[in-house]
């Protein structure tokens, strides 16, 4: 077998909002940019995001980036990189009014403007009043944003290929990144692609959950390949748990549902959240609704036969208004309840959503790491951006809103920082063999013959064992016993085997690269996790259950090597404006 | 319930099969758990999926002769044997699995983005929430491909005919008050083939899983080109 | 003719045609109903006056067109391979041909 190799200026990997964001802005460039997918691009998940995207246009109430920031960083209970974080809100303005020049049909307000709406965490005035600043498209914003990505990439000419798995990262002897092996999932072939830049773009890890808003294709695989390039990943132990997923079977319903005016009763049909979140309410950050659903249930408030659920009531907004705001919550509902919400509650309870770690990187996209001069050293031609990456501006706990945010500024700039490394960079880089080696061990493993364990088998009991010992509560007890499990996983992954080992389009082997992603990534989450002994945002110890800003307030690095783990600060000082200090954190 | 699937793996199989599997439904099951059960029985069946919420547009196959979203499609409404097969008139990759390039060429034919002639304002261009009506039953359209695999005139011309879902993007952004192309536009649609192979069999408004309605949407276009051309 | 007839303009005269026939056809039957001509030489006199005549001459040229738009398109949807293609819709204009010269003679003996 001759390994088909093929140079490029720049490796996209992944093709989610992100990856088309950062297409977009190389493709004038007179570049050769490949954009590696596993779906077609309008299949990646972005498109399923539902509420909006933050931008503090001010089209409702008075409203600045400041406050914006002020949110975000309360929002990720201290923990996130002011300095990323200033930069995304004021650049979410231009932003967003680029996203409508190309043609996003958001929706309209009667003077024209872009429509904003309430969501969770946002206020003016620095914690006082809501504020009034997710963009929206109906409920289907990630729809609208992604499908008018894609088609800037195709007026653009961006070069696709579509349906190509990403194997691994290819190094060379400094560890600079230099590519990637990708195998096209129709013909099963593997192929080399060199490219000076690579930028990973490949979405985040929700199936490591059994019950998770996220897609099949959400296997932190980008992640994976990071961690086994040898790149560390950042605050894993963060995993948001929307509070409001389908009960029993986790796809999302929006938090616009709340911020249209809709809000969560128990089984007494007590509003609940006034007494979790007084001033707030059903808007309060994720984390804190989150946790309030799971004790509702857990101390016998829950509703239905099995007391397993709560209930969200949209139906006094009337009909015109769900059908005109929510119409894509309105059709899950109806699919899948078998409710229609404009006249009855729809049962809800957390769903595992979105990771808030990820691959270190800077607001420029860059990948850094702890090297010889300090903990963020610049990884040479690996870029990462939207929600594999750890910018961090979400630090603890992502804002609602501000996940289509991240991946529209970061993608961006990724693409934009790139072209100057490679005026700077003007050659490939000498791919090492070893590496390449690697890489291909990796591609065959599953080509392995006989009997072992299936995939789907090893794939349900890892979910079940992140559910039951990663989920919204944490003891030191209940993650001891999960990562004591998912080890035992990790050492039977040697023996998982395929029964069908043919080439054209086998799914069940893209599956089993996947699965090992998954472990990887769900490793590094418990790891992370079981080691951080306080509660800040979406992290919450009962046997911890105080923030500890003197001994916590830093950022987690897991490495796959040995497991180990490494710290290093956050950045507090922002780049024009005071630092937020840390603050109790109420809603 | 009884199923029949369409099998074909060209690494193996001369020619494709029928096979038959018995699944246990239970209530509220979509068709889509349905082929993930199959796929645990025998995981060398193929078929694409993702969202599981009929949002992503990966997993559109054919039952019993019509086009669904396998996510969103209870499978307690159909009649046993509930057959299912790929989408017709699409070259077989495996099993399930189609190439959809020739619908994919389609859609990149309509130049399916925003033209504008006037520069940009500095902030969002105005737009009047009943102008941005127009676009609703346009824009939510998620390329499953449902509707141009069900239809005949796709069926005899994938290569030249547009394909209804093509032809509804073409809409979306002739119907969209801050596109300035519709002259180009209407004349690049213009020709034998591209619209004019739509016979309004309407198959497509049958099977779009979003409820989407592409003969309208051609209907618009054919009054747009009469009332440009008097 | 192909040129000018296809696309969006072959659309519209296979309406403009349909819209015609039907009205010609239900006039034709009406006055078959309402006064129907006693003998041959009565109907060759309805059908031989001016405006009678030219309505029908008309007729006949909305009828080529429309059949040769609609067994086109059947053409166009059903018949592949090119030389094939135009082999029956050489054949279909022939016979179309064929078929308005004959009733232009008739036409010309009603004068």
């Amino acid at each position: 077998m001759t390994l088909i190799r093929k140079n490029f200026d720049v490796l996209i990997i992944g093709a989610g909002g992100a990856g088309l964001n950062a297409a977009v802005q190389l493709a004038g460039a007179d570049l050769r940019v490949a954009v590696v997918s596993k779906v077609f691009p309008t299949r990646s998940h972005t498109v399923a995001a539902q509420g909006g995207v933050n931008a503090a246009l001010g089209n409702v109430d008075e409203d600045k980036w400041h406050w914006h920031m002020f949110d975000t960083v309360k929002g990720s209970d201290y923990l996130g990189d002011q300095d990323a974080i200033e930069f995304m809100c004021r650049e979410a303005i231009p932003t967003v009014y680029e996203l409508e020049h190309n043609g996003v049909p958001f929706s309209r307000l009667d003077n024209g403007r872009i429509y904003q709406r309430p969501f969770g965490g946002q206020s003016r005035h620095f914690g006082k009043e809501q504020a009034t600043r997710t963009c929206a498209a109906a409920d289907r914003t990630g729809h609208a944003i992604l499908h008018t990505l894609y088609q800037q990439n195709l007026k653009a000419r961006s070069h696709f290929f579509t349906e190509y798995f990403a194997i691994d990262l290819l190094q060379d002897q400094e560890g600079g990144v230099t590519g990637a092996l990708v195998m096209d999932i129709s013909s099963g072939e593997p192929m080399v692609l060199n490219a000076r830049a690579t930028l990973l773009a490949t979405g985040g890890c929700g199936q490591v959950f059994r019950t998770t808003s996220n897609a099949h294709i959400n296997t932190g695989d980008g992640m994976a390949m990071a961690l086994r390039a040898g790149v560390p990943l950042q605050d894993m132990e963060f995993f948001q748990f929307h509070p409001t997923g389908v009960a029993g079977r986790g796809m999302l319903i929006t938090e616009a549902s709340r911020g249209e005016g809709g809000y969560l009763i128990n089984k007494e049909g007590e509003r609940f959240m006034e007494r979790y979140a007084p001033s707030a309410k059903d808007l309060a950050s994720r984390d804190v609704v989150a946790r309030a659903i799971v004790t509702e249930v857990r101390e016998g408030r829950g509703c239905g036969p099995n007391g397993d659920h709560v209930l969200l009531k949209v139906d006094h907004l009337g009909e015109e208004t769900v059908a005109r705001r929510l119409p894509g919550i309105r059709e899950t509902s109806k699919i899948f309840v078998g409710i229609d919400p404009a006249f009855e509650p729809i049962p809800v309870y957390p769903t595992a959503h979105y990771v808030m770690g990820g691959i270190p990187s800077d607001r420029f996209g860059r990948v850094v790491a702890p090297a010889r001069h300090g903990p963020e050293e610049v990884v040479p031609g690996l870029y990462a951006a939207g929600e594999c990456a750890c910018v961090s501006v979400h630090g603890a706990n992502r804002l609602g809103g501000n996940s289509l945010l991240d991946i529209l500024v970061f993608g961006r700039l990724s693409g934009l920082d790139i072209l100057d490394y490679l005026e700077e960079h003007p050659r490939h880089g000498q791919t090492d063999s070893a590496s390449e080696e690697k890489a291909m061990a990796r591609f065959q493993r599953f080509d392995r013959e006989g009997d072992g364990i299936p995939v789907a088998e090893l794939r349900a009991e890892l979910q079940k064992v992140m559910e039951d010992h990663a989920g919204v509560f944490r003891t030191e007890e209940i993650m001891q016993e999960g990562l004591d499990r998912m080890r035992s996983i990790r050492d039977r992954l040697d023996e998982v085997r395929l029964k069908d080992r043919s080439r054209t389009f086998n799914t069940a082997r893209v599956e089993a690269f996947e699965l090992e992603n998954l472990v990887d990534v769900g490793l590094s989450i418990v790891t992370s996790a079981l080691h951080r002994q306080e509660s800040r945002g979406a992290h919450s110890r009962p046997d911890f259950p105080e923030r500890d800003d003197r001994n916590w307030m830093r950022h987690s690095l897991y490495f796959l090597e040995d497991d180990r783990l490494d710290y290093k600060p956050v950045r507090t000082r922002p780049l024009s404006v005071d630092s937020f200090p840390p603050k109790e954190r109420v809603y | 319930m009884h199923f029949e699937v369409y099998r074909y793996n060209p690494d193996t199989d001369a020619e494709p099969t029928m096979q038959a599997f018995d699944v246990e439904v239970e209530r509220g099951m979509m068709l889509r758990d349905v082929l993930l059960q199959i796929k645990e029985k025998d995981e060398s069946f193929a078929f694409r999926h993702s969202c599981g919420e009929g949002v992503c547009g990966s997993d559109g196959v054919n039952v019993n002769g019509s086009n669904h979203l396998a996510c969103i499609t209870p499978v307690a409404e159909f009649r046993e044997p509930v057959v299912i097969r790929p989408f017709p008139g699409r070259p077989v990759i495996r099993d399930l699995v189609v190439d959809m390039s020739d619908f994919y060429a389609q859609y990149q034919a309509v130049d399916p983005w925003l033209k504008r002639k006037d520069p940009v304002p500095e902030q969002e261009s105005l737009q009047t929430p009943e102008q941005r009506a127009r676009l609703d039953g346009l824009w939510e359209c998620i390329m499953c491909g449902c509707c141009s695999t069900s239809c005949p005139s796709f069926w005899w011309n994938p290569d030249k005919f547009l394909g209804p879902q093509a032809l509804l993007t073409a809409w979306r952004f002739l119907a969209d008050s801050r596109d300035q192309g519709g002259e180009e536009r209407l004349d690049a649609l213009d020709g034998p083939y591209k619209l004019f192979r739509c016979h309004t069999i309407m198959n497509c408004v049958e099977a779009c899983p979003k409820h989407l309605n592409p003969t309208e949407a051609i209907g618009h276009i054919r009054n747009l080109m009469l009332k440009k051309s008097v | 003719m192909n040129r000018q007839l296809s696309g969006f303009r072959a659309w519209m005269w296979q309406r403009v045609s349909a819209v015609y026939l039907a009205l010609y056809i239900a006039y034709v039957l009406l006055r078959l109903v309402v006064s129907p001509p006693g003998d041959h030489d009565a109907l060759v006199a309805w059908m031989g006056g001016l405006p009678m005549w030219l309505a029908t001459a008309a007729f006949l040229v909305m009828l080529l067109l429309h059949a040769w738009v609609g067994v086109r398109d059947v053409v166009l949807d059903y018949l592949k391979p090119a030389p094939l293609r135009l082999l029956v819709l050489l054949a279909v204009q022939a016979f179309l041909l064929a078929c308005g010269l004959w009733a232009l003679a008739v036409l010309v003996k009603l004068l």
